[in-house]
């Protein structure tokens, strides 16, 4: 490659990568085009929400877990009650990941939701409830994600401080005890 | 002086041993609580060691992706609209190594959970009359594809105005599960708003079913009768879920919303030629 960039450098995972952002490159490109071109909603509709539910599902099982090892979910435990579960790796896998895999991640999920968001007030601007009701789809679904995946980030941040937490508690208090026994 | 407790401790750094100590102990109980760090696989899977730089916990994922993620949007029932859960319960009793495994196991987990839903749901079985265990792993796949196959089928079958009628379709459809299931929540049941939603969506395979009879053949007296029995079909399914959920007194407040959506369903099916 490059022997002007340092290793590791490139993305690690170019092909989750590129799934990740066909998708939803896909999903916008089609809804931008076939709202100029086509005239049939039924076909912009299925096919829109289609690839954007493909997309979710691509981001939600596959390239969380390999760009930047983060999973959610949701359960329902014995007593019935809803359980959502975050799942994250171990310290030392999540240091291990590409900086330019988890940065590519993140930019575009919440780019794509801003383009959403932009077609919806064009939608609205057009008094087009139809389309408004696409772009509702679409959105929710891109949101999901972004909340989905933002708190498992947050508790796998939380984690690591309960780590270093505990590390340090247990070894200032071992330093302590031995501290007291001495005197 | 061997005995520290007997050292009087200035009294800040007495409450300092102390939050010290219960940092150890909430670190200590608290530590399987909700974030299960998993670890890279160490028992043997099977996969195609790839000599990348990548870590390990990517290995047994670099080789399915090229083959695998293509034929994903192919098989029948595609993603949901909402989220869809991995469930953890891979049945091994270990901790979740879900964060590792193949793209096409995920894919296999997800589409045999739509098929075991489903018979849970509308075919008889010895698990319908505890529902809360029947739709355990609720996923939102199944509903979005019969919704969506709902609309399809209404608006293929009709003559004019086939956009309006899909558009029509899906938003009643949507909009009524989640009117139902707030209108379940609101009768002081108890339900989870995410398994009624996919509860209700699966009740619709019926009528799917009805749909595509009634796309096939035109006669009014068929549409009828196709009706009329998918219509009860979707009913008897939704029953047990919708009647346990709530104080036995207002089982009809919450179960008479249910039949009349699928009544207006089967209505727009007979009414569209």
């Amino acid at each position: 490659m490059d022997l002007n960039q340092p290793p590791g450098e490139n993305y690690a995972n170019p092909k989750t990568c590129f799934f990740h952002v066909i998708f939803k490159a896909a999903a916008l490109a089609f809804y931008i085009l076939s709202a100029l071109f086509i005239d049939n909603f039924v076909i912009l509709f299925v096919v829109t929400v289609l690839l954007t539910a493909l997309d979710f599902w691509v981001v939600k099982n596959v390239s969380g877990r390999i760009l930047v090892g983060l999973r959610w979910w949701n359960e329902i435990n014995d007593m019935g009650e809803s359980v959502w579960k975050f799942e994250c790796l171990d310290q030392e896998s999540l240091s291990r990941i590409n900086k330019k895999d988890s940065w590519l991640f993140w930019w575009t999920l919440y780019l794509s939701a801003v383009a959403w968001i932009l077609l919806a007030i064009f939608s609205l601007i057009r008094f087009q409830a139809d389309y408004l009701l696409v772009i509702g789809v679409c959105l929710s679904l891109n949101i999901a994600n972004i909340v989905g995946f933002t708190r498992c980030r947050k508790d796998a941040k939380k984690q690591i401080q309960q780590f270093a937490a505990q590390t340090f508690a247990s070894r200032v208090s071992s330093t302590i005890q031995s501290a007291f026994s001495v005197v | 002086m061997s005995h520290g407790d007997t050292i009087p401790l200035h009294p800040s750094s007495q409450s300092d041993i102390d939050e010290i100590e219960n940092l150890i102990n909430a670190s200590v109980q608290s530590g399987p609580a909700r974030v299960l760090p998993a670890r890279p696989p160490s028992p043997p899977r099977a996969s195609i060691p790839i000599s990348t730089s990548s870590s390990p916990f990517i290995q047994s994922n670099i080789a399915p992706p090229p083959q695998k993620v293509p034929p994903v949007p192919s098989a029948p029932p595609p993603p949901p609209p909402s989220s869809s859960i991995g469930n953890n319960n891979s049945g091994f009793g270990s901790p979740p190594n879900t964060l590792t495994e193949p793209v096409w196991d995920t894919v296999k987990r997800d589409l045999s959970r739509i098929v075991s839903n489903l018979k849970l749901v509308v075919f008889p079985n010895p698990y319908r009359e505890d529902p809360g265990k029947a739709l355990r792993d609720w996923d939102l796949w199944g509903p979005f594809f019969f919704i969506v196959f709902l609309g399809l089928t209404l608006s293929w079958s009709a003559s004019v105005k086939k956009s309006e009628v899909f558009a029509v379709a899906f938003a009643l459809l949507a909009a009524g599960a989640v009117i139902l299931t707030l209108n379940v929540l609101l009768l002081g049941g108890h339900i989870i708003f995410f398994q009624s939603l996919s509860l209700l969506g699966y009740c619709l395979f019926p009528l799917d079913v009805g749909a595509f009879i009634c796309m096939l053949k035109d006669n009014v007296i068929v549409k009828v009768i196709v009706v009329s029995v998918t219509l009860a079909w979707s009913s008897w399914a939704a029953y047990p879920f919708m009647s346990s959920a709530v104080n036995p007194r207002r089982k009809a407040l919450a179960l008479y919303p249910v039949f009349l959506m699928y009544v207006s369903v089967g209505f727009l099916i007979i009414a569209i030629d």
